[in-house]
């Protein structure tokens, strides 16, 4: 079913230089399986055209995914010149996107 | 048991959060972060104009208010408020004349080693607290140590903890990675905000055990919440790869585990290893100065109204260091005015400040000489510095960690 991500998954981002980070999390095992297979970089990348450079770790005991995307406030919080400089939102933007999510999962 | 809470998450956080978590309930230590990347340039301004300044000033407000009832209960207090001037910071408190005795952590600040920064300091890390404290210290002030120091310092010294006592510091440094960013763990800024009552969230404590794992929890009669999902939320903030490096500990967040509990959540099994052989030292410059304004474009031909502006500021002032975006939050046949205009950014960086001043000048020349409908969100002003973020890392042997005692006494960590 066509829905948005923030169905069923949680997220917080935020800003370490010109880097942000974006965690994103869900609530059961089957979600999570799910959310692994699914929310690859590439994916991410087409969900935020705006990403450039991703690292994604996976976290299984906190049931959480956890996407660093490089450069992506330039030169810091002070300097970037991106509508939201601490990628504060960034979580939120995400939680918005559609995406295919198995029945059974909502 | 150590009970530690939070009262701070940033410079600017709740003011009356000092005294609610007094009054709240039982505590044995207080914590406060008062330093974002941000904040320290912030106070690197501050320091530029008053050698006596680069502290955080609301934190010694919260004291003048706060420290006599904090005596009174015998709850510790420590903060990164010292912020530039730890020494300068702790020489303010005595000056409340509440005969507290107030200790201080200096060593983190490193500009005579990167002479071409404004601000340059060393992430310290928990040792140096747990010596003012072991020393009897009622308040710590210290400048640039990791947030979740402020939480490990004090378990370190209530139980004794050994430099090499890895799993336990990993324990307590996820602990302080909960609490370090205050009402973010309980159900500030949270995802499924809907499910829970968020209009006033408690600030967090963290029940430490000797084996540095912990109970998350918050006083009772507070808002917000305290579960699996708003403490992972705050886990998941600010984080890299899972292993965690910091300057006390490697803590491995792939090992921690999460349950309820009647009061809160249960944080346990975190596995630490020892950290890296170097410290990460936070740099911040002057970058030049900025000035950005926003047009407003409202209804038809919104594109072609966005090149006509741009045009006309680029014809004025040229176009070096602008950067432009449109954010097309307009409607087609809208009903209010407001969801029919889009809006318009321009952001100006530029080493000159004239340049930055021409800006506004060209942005406010326009107001009768360009598209239909033409008006900004607020007038542009004159242009401020900004800074620039950079991180580096420097041997932890080049680095001198001290402790100053509240006798005066100074210890080397």
């Amino acid at each position: 079913m066509r829905v948005p991500l923030g169905t069923i998954a949680g997220a917080r981002s935020g800003d370490k230089g010109g880097d942000a980070n974006l965690g994103v999390w869900v609530r059961t095992d089957a979600q999570y399986a799910w959310l692994a297979e699914t929310l690859t970089v590439a994916r991410l990348k087409e969900l935020l055209p705006e990403a450039g450079e991703v690292d994604r770790y996976e976290l299984p005991n906190l049931k959480a995914l956890n996407f660093v995307l490089h450069g992506l406030l330039g030169e810091g919080v002070a300097s970037s010149t991106r509508f939201d400089p601490q990628a504060k939102a960034l979580g939120e933007w995400l939680r918005s996107r559609h995406v295919d999510i198995p029945e059974d999962l909502l | 048991m150590i009970r530690i809470g939070n009262a701070s998450g940033f410079y600017g956080d709740r003011f009356a959060a000092v005294r609610e978590m007094l009054e709240g309930g039982d505590l044995d230590v207080l914590t406060g972060d008062y330093l974002a990347e941000l904040t320290m340039l912030i106070l690197g301004r501050d320091r530029v104009k008053d050698a006596n300044l680069g502290y955080a000033r609301t934190f010694l407000r919260q004291l003048e208010d706060a420290l006599g009832l904090a005596l009174e209960r015998g709850v510790k207090i420590v903060s990164n408020a010292g912020g530039l001037n730890p020494a300068g910071l702790a020489q303010a408190i005595d000056k409340l004349g509440l005969n507290a005795k107030v200790a201080h952590v200096t060593g983190d600040d490193l500009r005579p080693r990167f002479p071409e920064a404004l601000t340059a300091n060393a992430y310290l890390g928990a040792w140096g607290i747990a010596e003012c404290l072991k020393a009897g210290a009622d308040v710590v002030v210290t400048g640039r140590v990791t947030d979740a120091s402020l939480v490990v310092g004090p378990a370190a010294a209530h139980f004794g903890w050994g430099r090499d006592e890895w799993d336990k510091l990993a324990g307590a440094t996820v602990a302080g990675h909960v609490l370090e960013c205050g009402t973010q763990a309980t159900g500030g800024n949270y995802a499924f905000f809907t499910e829970i009552d968020a209009t006033r969230p408690g600030f967090p404590i963290a029940e430490i055990d000797e084996d540095g794992s912990a109970l998350i929890t918050k006083h009772d009669g507070t808002g917000g919440a305290v579960t699996v999902d708003t403490v992972t939320a705050q886990l998941l903030y600010e984080i890299g790869a899972p292993a965690y490096l910091g300057p006390d500990v490697t803590s491995h967040f792939d090992t921690i585990r999460l349950e309820e509990h009647p009061r809160g959540v249960r944080i346990s099994g975190t596995k630490g290893s020892p950290p890296p052989d170097t410290l990460k030292v936070c740099l911040n410059r002057l970058g030049g100065f900025r000035n950005s304004t926003t047009f407003v474009l409202c209804g038809l031909d919104i594109e072609r109204k966005a090149r006509l502006v741009r045009r006309q500021l680029e014809d004025a002032i040229g176009t070096e260091g602008l950067t432009w975006t449109l954010a097309r939050t307009d409607h087609d046949d809208a009903d209010t005015e407001e969801t029919a205009s889009a809006l318009l950014h321009a952001t100006i960086k530029t080493a000159d400040p004239k340049r930055a001043k021409a800006f506004s000048r060209a942005g406010i020349e326009l107001a009768l000489a360009s598209c239909p409908g033409f008006h900004v969100t607020a007038p542009p002003g004159d242009g401020t510095p900004y800074g620039v973020y950079q991180a580096a890392y420097v041997g932890r042997h080049e680095v001198r960690h001290q402790a100053v005692l509240p006798n005066g006494e100074v210890v080397e960590v």
